[in-house]
């Protein structure tokens, strides 16, 4: 970790981190005040069979309790979207957008070995998809209080679902700066994040809405997000333990490619 | 120790030898004819002097400077800068040493000022020159205020000149130093390195100016094809060359044939001689002193025909 680095990232990006946080922030406090407003009406709209059963069990869980809304909102494509700002925008570009741009060289010219430039970027990436998930998290608190239904929510387990969060899309964001230090363009780095997010997220939705396709489901890291387990206080240590094991054989994979890489001249 | 320290050599390179080929077979057989981006490249460059790095695009330059600064990985061979193992030390050795790429880029939404900033907070050593350079190449605050992206190419150079010496670092390798730099600047450009040099500092730089070269370097490396062609301080090399030589005489020619190191004449019976004379012109006007010599050109020794004869097909 290079602090001259970590600061230099702080400042080109937290611009777009207070307004990716403040969109985040809407989301979540939208879905409680939707479901206090919508929740009794959903429920006979579903119950009177005009929607298929398993479009409520999108995000993996029911539509009709506060928790199951909050974990739909959290796979929502909305909230999933501008996650991905910083946890494939960010990390894919980390070093390939440097490297397109040239200014890798210039950092690279400076006393920091390339695992402290990967290091830094990847605390940078794991600090902004903290907060980004962090002001999601408190978006859905902060509905439920304006919707007086805290308790409902399980509010004392918020912190579970943050850091499940944190570890899915850390996850995305780690194999994303692993192409990034793959490649020596833009292109095919964000290509091959955004190529394994939506895979990720098909297979996940696909599982959702069609019974025959749930056993994908596990294929999916989406699938290990599992919001209402987090909000009953009873998280599946399997579902960390295996984004855990994304991230760390992401980080091991970077770590070992970057510094072995031939960085020839730019183009 | 401070007497080793004085011969230590700034850049050493032992067969020194980057492939691009040689880690994927079938990229290699491929291209089966391609030589090595470098092959055996053997070169000291001795601390305290001006070190210019020539040959064409793709001879080697840009290879040879990134190996020395840890971004591609030697095939074979091995280098020290500064003492210090390019394997091994890498980052020891850019915490001595400053780097202008060429082409460099900056971030463009960062004003002049907070590039420079950066940039010396990532070195971590102070800006102790910055003021000066700022002050020679002629790049005021107000300048510095505004966004790198307005900046015109000269003016990024600048700025890359200075991020590469502020910090007054041991040795400077400067990759096309004076590119985009008008004619007033590259001559404060080439008093700065002088004054880098006074003051025991240590520059290599690779350039396609041989006029430029021959005024500020103590001595240059020619290479070709990846391959060292010569390696020689620069009035050396000028006397080696051969210069093309002209002389008319009212009278016959005088017997030149004893003259060393000419070659090609050609007389004509109206007293014309043309010929090339390559190394010390003394023994060629001794031997023309006794004749009616009406006219004389020995053209002067300039490094591009040096370089020029260097390149010529074997």
């Amino acid at each position: 970790m290079n602090g001259a680095l970590f600061m230099h990232l702080w400042r080109a990006n937290r611009g777009r981190l207070l307004f990716v946080s403040v969109a985040l922030l809407g989301w979540g406090t939208v879905l409680p005040v939707i479901y206090d407003a919508f929740g009794a009406q959903f429920r006979q709209l579903f119950e009177s069979g005009a929607i298929p059963s398993q479009f409520a069990e999108f995000g993996g869980g029911d539509i009709f309790s506060l928790s199951g809304s909050v974990a739909v909102g959290f796979i929502h494509p909305i909230a999933v979207s501008l996650s991905l700002v910083f946890a494939v925008g960010f990390a894919a570009a980390a070093i390939a957008g440097e490297r397109q741009r040239g200014t890798l060289e210039v950092l690279l010219s400076r006393p920091v070995s390339r695992r402290v430039i990967y290091g830094t970027m990847a605390v940078a990436t794991a600090l902004f998809v903290a907060t980004t998930t962090g002001a999601l998290t408190i978006g859905a608190l902060l509905g439920a209080t304006l919707t007086d239904r805290t308790a409902e929510l399980g509010a004392g387990n918020l912190p579970l679902l943050w850091l499940n969060g944190v570890l899915l899309f850390g996850a995305f964001g780690a194999v994303s700066l692993a192409a990034s230090a793959s490649f020596d363009r833009l292109t095919p780095a964000v290509g091959v994040a955004l190529a394994f997010v939506l895979g990720s997220y098909f297979l996940e939705v696909l599982g959702s809405l069609w019974p025959d396709a749930a056993g994908l489901q596990p294929y999916s890291l989406f699938h290990y997000l599992d919001a209402q387990a987090d909000l009953a206080g009873l998280p599946a240590a399997r579902d960390f333990a295996i984004l855990g094991a994304v991230i760390a054989a992401a980080v091991a994979y970077a770590l070992v490619i970057f510094p072995r890489r031939d960085l020839a001249a730019p183009a | 120790m401070a007497l080793a320290c004085v011969a230590m050599e700034a850049i050493e390179t032992r067969g020194l030898t980057k492939d691009y080929g040689a880690r994927r077979p079938a990229l290699r057989s491929s291209r089966a004819a391609a030589p090595p981006a470098l092959a055996d490249l053997d070169i000291a460059v001795h601390a305290g002097e001006i070190f210019g790095f020539l040959g064409p695009n793709g001879a080697g330059k840009s290879t040879t400077i990134r190996l020395l600064l840890g971004f591609l990985h030697p095939t074979a061979g091995g280098a020290t800068v500064l003492g210090r193992d390019i394997g091994h030390d890498s980052v020891g050795i850019r915490r001595e040493i400053g780097y202008l790429p060429g082409g460099i880029a900056f971030w463009d939404g960062l004003t002049g000022e907070r590039v420079l900033d950066e940039l010396a907070a990532l070195s971590g050593r102070p800006s102790v020159l910055r003021a000066t350079l700022l002050d020679r190449l002629e790049l005021s605050a107000a300048t510095l205020r505004r966004p790198v992206r307005d900046y015109s190419r000269g003016m990024r150079q600048k700025v890359g000149i200075i991020q590469a010496l502020q910090h007054d670092p041991e040795l400077a390798i400067l990759d096309e130093p004076s590119e985009g730099l008008d004619p007033l600047m590259q001559r404060a450009f080439y008093e700065i390195l002088d004054e880098r040099r006074a003051a025991g500092r240590t520059i290599f730089f690779s350039s396609h100016v041989l006029s430029e070269v021959e005024r500020v370097c103590d001595r240059v490396a020619i290479v070709r094809a990846g391959r060292l062609v010569a390696l020689e301080d620069v009035h050396s090399l000028l006397a080696r060359r051969k210069r093309d030589v002209e002389l008319r005489t009212d009278g016959p020619l005088p017997d030149l044939t004893a003259v060393p190191g000419l070659s090609d004449s050609h007389t004509w019976p109206d007293g014309h001689l043309s010929a090339r004379l390559e190394g010390d012109v003394g023994p060629f006007l001794a031997a023309i002193a006794s004749a009616q010599v009406t006219d004389l050109t020995i053209e002067p020794a300039r490094l591009e025909d040096a370089f020029l004869e260097l390149y010529e097909p074997a």
